[in-house]
């Protein structure tokens, strides 16, 4: 039992974090909406970093290396799909995309992609035309397959490998988001003064903080687990990912919504932070589905594979 | 990384498994009902675990334990939780009062107390909270005064389990004029003393569970002291933190969803997808609220102050409770109301629900864990 990413991974956490700091953080993000070409600052940026040689299939160190970049990227709101990236398939970057469209976040970064649809059907895609740019989904793009997708029953197991990994990496990305905004609220609460006295003073905000960082800390594990589980049983631990989307999305939506709100008027402000932060991981909680539909396949997979993991009790009625 | 616990653990697993099946009545459900036969077979068992060497397994050896890991602590309490405790209220004395008197205890506490802690053949309470010293326990009133060369305890005790069973307290009392932390003391007090007297309170748990102890100027020697006079707080913050990992909450909440999901499965019952959904969930949170119990007990194990790792894993394992007791009673509907042999699952789920609405106020409240959690939040560097 030794439940903690390798020393090399956390080290290289801490040089993508200074790297990405180097860039302004979040203020690149504001940038990138502005201007969209300066995402290729941020390309270059990730190349330095390694990101070529990342893949996390190709070794645990590698994969925690992955995990660890995706959640940096996750607490600064990188304007980049890493998760996709480091996932490459005949050298094309990965994407999951929703049962009835073609959409990606930052999908105009790439001339072309390896889409995979939740049941399993894959094909080549490009970008359509340009981005969505409206406030929820600044990057999102939509894409024509080359071909007809390649149906079910010719599915391809690396696909199945491949939505894995991307689910279990974007839960590492949406882990590093909420981090940060449990920090954000908490560094807000600390310095906010009304009535008198910092809102870290009041017990009902205590309590919100309280019950944030705990969630946060809870998806940490789950995010962590699945990252083991990958490596120790891949062929089974399709559950274990999908629990891992899953809770990260419940998780989003109960911790972005308490600390925006601790915030007041302000959090809604771009100039602050924490509304990049919630605008910008949008697409990351719908994309290829939402809380609801990703549950309801977290069933499905359970009842085909079990949920014991570890712990020989856990069955689903 | 790695989060298997071991083929040792696995194996330890596996036996107490086929301990519990042989000798546990398959309606067991815990030390509080109205049988007395419930409270014997813990005992019967306690003293059988003691024989097979496994009611102590991570005691030292040199106080008659094995020696083992935390992770094989972590299985006996996951498997002893998870089948309605057949340990009983030894529990209590073999996951903190033992360990207590180690860590504050003279050898002569040790020579007296550890053995039958030991062989299982003493129960143990723990006179803490108070009728205005709940939450904030620093409020303690409890004194103990000056008597020759001993001392007489006069106060009173509320919420304590075990009290009419147990033949020993570990009991906080207040020493001198200081106030709060300061002055309070740890006593180790015989049940039998002159003064006690156990007021048993009728509560949702079930009989003999919580009671209130008076104590009327109870006489104890110099020997009763655990650890420094004034120095009581010091093994109240070692004992919660004990207790806070101790109880393996979320073995049983699997346990139930399993028992409970092939009783659906061999009666053809299919559940609607919203429940399906929820028990997805379910297992899921049962999942986090294990793993962040795990982390506390490698927070303990490394050292560290265990506080807010120990009242994080205790806030997810409480509410998960409450979760899957809520979960299970809307899968059974109108059959939750009933209990005992002929309610679902012999009862168990009836009463786990009961049960898990006392999760989130044992051992501290949930409100003051999340103050334990935001403070240990506020005190990193912003």
């Amino acid at each position: 039992m030794n439940p903690v990413l390798p020393r090399d991974a956390v080290e290289f956490g801490e040089t993508a974090r200074m790297a990405f700091e180097s860039v302004g953080g979040i203020q690149a993000a504001r940038r990138a909406e502005a201007d969209p070409t300066s995402r290729a600052e941020v390309s270059g940026l990730l190349t330095s970093l390694g990101i070529d040689d990342l893949d996390p299939r190709a070794e645990a160190d590698t994969a925690a290396a992955a995990a660890v970049l995706c959640e940096e990227a996750g607490r600064v709101a990188l304007s980049y799909p890493v998760a996709g990236a480091v996932l490459r398939t005949g050298g094309l970057p990965t994407a999951l995309v929703p049962p009835h469209h073609l959409r990606v976040d930052h999908g105009d970064l790439f001339e072309a992609w390896h889409v995979c649809r939740p049941d399993g059907r894959a094909s080549t895609a490009r970008a359509t035309g340009p981005a969505l740019g409206t406030r929820l989904g600044p990057f999102v793009c939509d894409l024509d397959a080359d071909d007809d997708l390649r149906p079910v029953d010719h599915a391809d197991p690396a696909d199945a490998e491949l939505r894995n990994w991307w689910l279990t990496l974007s839960g590492w990305t949406i882990l590093g988001a909420l981090d940060r905004a449990v920090e954000l609220a908490t560094a807000h609460t600390r310095d906010r003064v009304q009535f008198g006295k910092p809102l870290t003073e009041f017990q009902t905000v205590r309590f919100q903080l309280a019950d944030a960082a705990i969630a946060v800390a809870g998806l940490r594990e789950l995010a962590l687990f699945a990252l083991w589980r990958l490596d120790v049983a891949p062929d089974r631990a399709r559950p274990d990912v999908l629990a891992l989307r899953s809770h990260a999305l419940d998780v989003a939506r109960f911790v972005l919504r308490a600390t925006q709100q601790l915030h007041g008027a302000s959090g809604l402000c771009d100039e602050v932070d924490i509304s990049i932060l919630v605008r910008h991981l949008q697409p990351a909680l719908r994309l290829p589905a939402g809380a609801e539909d990703t549950a309801i396949e977290l069933v499905a997979a359970i009842a085909a594979d079990g949920f014991d993991g570890l712990f020989p009790h856990g069955r689903v009625a | 990384m790695d989060f298997d616990l071991g083929e040792e653990a696995a194996a330890l697993r596996a036996r107490l498994r086929t301990l519990i099946e042989a000798e546990i009545p398959g309606d067991f459900l815990g030390a509080f009902t109205d049988d007395p036969a419930d409270l014997e077979t813990t005992q019967r068992f306690c003293a059988l675990l003691a024989r097979e060497g496994l009611l102590t397994v991570a005691w030292p050896a040199e106080y008659g334990g094995a020696g083992g890991s935390v992770w094989d602590q972590t299985v006996v309490r996951e498997e002893m939780w998870a089948h309605h405790e057949p340990r009983g209220p030894q529990y209590m004395g073999l996951n903190w009062v033992g360990p207590a008197i180690m860590a504050f205890g003279t050898d002569e506490q040790k020579r007296r107390h550890l053995p039958p802690i030991a062989e299982g053949s003493v129960i143990w309470c723990q006179g803490f909270s108070e009728p205005d010293a709940g939450s904030d326990l620093a409020a303690l009133a409890t004194r103990a005064t000056p008597d020759g060369d001993g001392w007489r305890i006069r106060g009173q005790k509320i919420w304590t389990s075990y009290a009419g069973m147990a033949r020993w307290c570990v009991l906080a009392g207040r020493v001198g004029p200081g106030e709060r932390h300061e002055g309070i003391t740890m006593f180790l007090v015989p049940m039998d003393a002159p003064g006690i007297t156990v007021v048993p309170i009728d509560s949702m748990l079930g009989p003999h569970h919580l009671n209130e102890v008076f104590l009327d100027d109870v006489p104890v020697g110099p020997d009763a002291v655990l650890g420094e006079v004034g120095g009581g707080w010091a093994v109240i913050r070692r004992a919660l933190a004990h207790e806070r990992v101790g109880i393996a909450r979320y073995a049983r909440c699997e346990r139930l969803l399993s028992l409970l999901a092939d009783e659906l499965r061999d009666a053809g019952t299919q559940l609607p997808e919203h429940l399906g959904v929820q028990w997805a969930r379910a297992l899921t949170q049962v999942r986090v609220a294990r793993l962040l119990a795990y982390r506390a007990v490698l927070a303990q194990e490394a050292g560290g102050p265990p506080d807010a790792a120990a009242s994080a894993a205790r806030i997810a394992v409480t509410r998960c409770d409450q979760l899957v007791a809520e979960l299970l009673f809307q899968v059974l509907g109108d059959r939750s109301l009933e209990a005992g042999p002929g309610a679902a699952l012999a009862g168990a789920i009836e009463d786990h629900w009961r049960y898990a609405q006392a999760a989130t106020v044992a051992s501290g409240t949930l409100e003051v864990q999340q103050m334990i959690v935001a403070k240990d939040l506020l005190g990193r560097p912003g």
